[in-house]
């Protein structure tokens, strides 16, 4: 019982730690929480759906041209809206994004409707593997490979690529950056891209076991949003190992005192750690100084 | 020697392993001006921060007028009677010149929510209370010449007259002990003239007694009656100006060679 | 300009004759808009004053004292179902209910307000988030409140008087929103507003001055909670039925939206963005009912999009503002009167 709980805690876990990781990337360098960001993964997902259901292509065509459509409409909102605020303090910036947020709910719940959908997906819901006395599907167990997959590419991709070091740097001191050569504005938009782009793919890893609908991130979101709080917005392996924490806890939860209030505990957890760590479990908290 | 009126003893603060305040003791006497010189990052703004209350000191103590008031809320060292200003003004920018000073009447008044929010006649208690700490601010406008900028919004207002409104948020407090953190920076000199004319006026009629922290040394010793030289976080000398500015740890300190401070000004 | 004689004419709401003949005018004019106006207008203006002490509420947290709530559809069910409750189980009458359930949301603000004391930007955003889901969560799960299901509101009635119209409820609604705009509105200009603002603009300042944090903070988030509690208690008679899903994340998000059309730390701005967003919430509802756009709108849905999923325009364009006026006019619609204000002063330069 607890290994399969903590097993498909983990599952879980790994789809908040992608969606905490996309909003991280953003948040370290255009220093804003982006709750635009399940809007635009639900969206891509559609993207997928439509692909593959209206159009008929391939699974694989219809993937990569669905993370495709997220790099671009990443790109497009920072640059169309984000880098236009004047005066950006950290209210408006919130409130930008939750101006996306609306805004793709509504597109989508206009095309879409409310209606719930099954995004086919190659891997099965369905056919189980035993590990140990426990069982996890093969598409948890895609899941939880993807998400780690991604996590290394992530980091070799902050070690070794030129773009990865730039981003650092700009994520570090924007205006040294600046001075050092480095094209912020351009570096912004590789961010966007890229952290839309994953949360895509939390998007559709999530799709065929939740139901595709216009719904479909707004809890994930939030619970991606609260792991990176609860790893701190400020480091990229916090922000991972706060969504694997959220998804156990959350799933031990659910699975030993109350399925209903599962959802609840989520919160409480997040401010019970931020009455004690206000910046979250593995990061630094800054003090401003007068 | 009578007991003081205000004064530090051993205060010791580390960040991260680095002393910036280290073993700091001095004494002021009521109605007196001290100063503290020292080139930058010597620790002096810390010491304002430790003795307002806003970083607690790693030990040492801090005693006002008899009472340990070391690593009290900011706050409640307020109503003390202590205090201060900003060396990057730290004003309430989206407030009027008025709204300021009144700010700093806070500690005195006593209008809560409900009896804030039901004000509507002119006798009410809320009114009547405003009307009396708007009579007081008045006169703090009219010593510091704020007119002008009375009813303006201060994050519109010049750098020197914004440093102004601050002294004037202080002193709408009635502090007992002021502490004025680089007071003159960023003023031209017929500004800091009328400054040093304020702070002559805020000592002697007012009777209030000031730390300052100053980087024009004319200007301390002018107005100084005892100086406080730190660098490194260490003290290196305290006394009369004469005495300090001749110092030669004082100079080498603030030069790195030798020549009279007078000068360098 | 005129010469004021008195310190007591800076802080009275109404200075001169001839604002004391407008300021009547107004009454008057509130006063008689529902024996005239079609019962839809008067049902309408219900739901605007409802969302003008939610807008001024949200504002004296956000934008007086600076710190961010997406959580107060939290305090808003806490009202509704407070009210509702007080009277079907204990009998309360309806003015004793809402306060008293107000005040309970007021406390739940504070509770609120103390774990925020140390967090900032993100970090209180998703705590106050938390909180507003938290609420609806035990709401829809506890079978006192009804459940799911939700709870048809009890009999109104007003110091023995029954209320059932909207025209009633008019009266009753309209006047506590008009003494809560007056009460914020003196509120910020003393002591206790102050202490807010100033808490906005240099919290180190702030304390240095004797501001107390804690208690104001808290205080804060009290006060709003208390104003988004009556705007609850309001709420649940205007519907008449009050469900858990009224009370989700997007209606916080909706209450926000409120606050930044008008103008943050604008108690007159509010007023403003509560009408004109009541308004608009209501009229694009039923979009497709516009004489010429709704024609295409819904020519262009049958081709391109859904007829069913018409009604999600409006979030389309609530989103838009919103984007749209942080970007370009960050003071919202009170930015907008005073320029037009300065521009018929200074007309024809």
């Amino acid at each position: 019982m607890f290994l399969q709980l903590l097993l498909s805690g983990i599952a879980f876990g790994s789809l908040y730690a992608l969606i905490a990781l996309a909003m991280v990337i953003i948040y370290k360098t255009s220093e804003v929480p982006n709750f635009g960001q399940g809007e635009m993964a639900m969206l891509s997902t559609f993207v997928a759906f439509m692909l593959l259901d209206t159009y008929g292509h391939s699974f694989f065509v219809s993937f990569l041209g669905a993370l495709v459509f997220a790099a671009l409409l990443g790109v497009f909102l920072e640059f169309v809206f984000l880098r236009r605020a004047k005066d950006p303090n950290i209210l408006s910036l919130i409130l930008i994004t939750l101006g996306f947020e609306m805004i793709l709910y509504g597109v989508a719940s206009w095309k879409w409707g409310a209606d719930q959908r099954d995004l086919s997906f190659p891997v099965s819901d369905f056919d189980l593997v035993n590990i140990g006395p426990a069982v996890i599907s093969y598409l948890n167990l895609a899941t939880l490979l993807v998400a780690l997959v991604l996590m290394v590419l992530l980091f070799l991709f902050f070690r070794y690529t030129k773009v990865g070091i730039a981003m650092k740097a700009t994520q570090q001191n924007p205006m040294a950056a600046r001075i050092n050569g480095i094209r912020v504005n351009r570096i912004l938009s590789v961010t966007w891209a890229m952290s839309s782009t994953i949360g895509a793919m939390a998007g559709m890893l999530l799709a065929p076991v939740a139901t595709l609908d216009p719904n479909l991130m707004l809890e994930p979101l939030l619970k991606g949003f609260a792991s990176a709080v609860l790893g701190g917005m400020t480091t990229l392996v916090g922000a991972a190992l706060g969504g694997y924490m959220l998804g156990i806890i959350e799933n031990l939860f659910g699975g030993y005192v109350s399925l209903e209030f599962k959802s609840i505990v989520a919160f409480g957890i997040i401010v019970l750690v931020l009455c004690f760590r206000p910046s979250g479990l593995f990061a630094k908290h800054y003090v401003r100084k007068v | 020697m009578n007991e003081a009126f205000f004064s530090v003893e051993n205060l010791c603060i580390s960040f991260g392993g680095l002393m910036a305040v280290d073993h700091v003791s001095f004494s002021v006497s009521k109605g007196f001006i001290f100063s503290i010189i020292g080139p930058n990052g010597a620790g002096k703004t810390t010491i304002f921060n430790c003795i307002s209350g806003l970083y607690k000191p790693s030990s040492g103590s801090i005693i006002f007028q008899g009472e340990d008031i070391t690593g009290l809320k900011p706050h409640r060292i307020a109503t003390k009677g202590i205090a201060r200003t900003f060396q990057n003004i730290e004003l309430f920018s989206r407030m009027t010149t008025m709204e300021n000073l009144m700010l700093g009447r806070h500690i005195h008044m006593k209008t809560g929510v409900l009896s804030g929010a039901t004000f509507f006649r002119r006798g009410s208690r809320a009114a009547k209370e405003e009307i009396r700490h708007r009579e007081y601010v008045e006169k703090i406008i009219d010593l510091l010449d704020l007119q002008s900028a009375r009813n303006q919004f201060v994050g519109s207002l010049p750098y020197g007259t914004q440093k102004l409104v601050e002294l004037g948020r202080a002193l709408a407090l009635e502090p007992k002990l002021l502490l004025l953190d680089e007071p003159s920076a960023g003023m031209n000199s017929e500004e800091k003239q009328d400054l040093v004319f304020w702070i002559k006026d805020i000592q002697d009629e007012l009777g209030v007694t000031i730390l300052l922290i100053e980087h024009d040394m004319k200007m301390v010793m002018d107005i100084s009656d005892r100086v406080l030289a730190i660098n490194f976080g260490r003290p290196i000398i305290e006394g009369v100006p004469d005495v300090v500015q001749r110092h030669p740890d004082v100079l080498k300190a603030y030069l790195g060679e030798e020549e009279t401070i007078g000068n360098a000004s | 300009m005129d010469m004021k004689r008195d310190y007591y004419e800076d802080i009275q709401l109404l200075d001169s004759k001839v604002l004391w003949f407008w300021f009547l005018m107004l009454v008057a004019a509130l006063a008689t808009f529902p024996f005239i106006a079609p019962t839809y207008y008067v049902y309408m203006a219900n739901y605007m004053a409802i969302n003008v002490i939610v807008t001024i509420g949200l504002n004296i947290l956000v934008g007086y004292t600076g710190q961010i709530s997406l959580g107060h559809a939290g305090f808003f069910a806490i009202g509704a179902y407070g009210t509702v409750m007080l009277m079907s189980l204990l009998h309360f009458p309806f003015l004793l209910a809402l306060v008293a359930a107000a005040l309970i949301a007021a406390f739940f603000g504070f509770i609120l307000g103390l774990p925020a004391l140390r967090l900032e930007g993100p970090y209180l955003a998703i705590a106050t988030l938390g909180f507003g889901m938290a609420i609806t969560q035990v709401i829809g799960r506890w079978e006192l409140f009804g459940g799911r299901m939700g709870v048809e509101a009890p009999a109104l009635s007003f110091f023995g008087i029954p209320v059932m119209t909207d025209l009633g409820r008019y009266f009753v609604t309209a006047t506590i929103a008009f003494i809560m705009v007056l009460g914020a509105r003196n509120l910020m200009k003393t002591r206790v507003g102050r202490a807010f603002i100033a808490i906005r603009d240099s919290d180190i300042a702030a304390e240095t001055m004797g501001v107390n944090l804690v208690y104001y903070k808290t205080l804060a988030f009290a006060v709003s909670a208390f104003y988004t509690g009556i705007a609850g208690g309001l709420f649940a008679f205007l519907l008449g039925f009050i469900s858990p899903s009224t009370f989700n994340f997007i209606l916080s998000i909706y209450f926000l939206a409120f606050v930044i059309v008008g103008g943050l730390g604008s108690i007159f701005g509010s007023v403003m963005g509560g009408i004109v967003m009541t308004w608009l919430l209501l009229e694009l509802d039923k979009i497709q009912e516009l004489p010429l756009i709704g024609g295409m709108l819904i020519s262009f849905s049958e081709n391109f999009m859904t007829v069913a999923g018409l009604p999600n325009i409006s979030s389309i364009i609530f989103g838009l503002i919103i984007v749209l006026l942080v970007i370009f006019e960050p003071l919202g619609l009170y930015g907008f009167w005073i320029r037009t204000k300065i521009y018929w002063k200074t007309w024809p330069f």
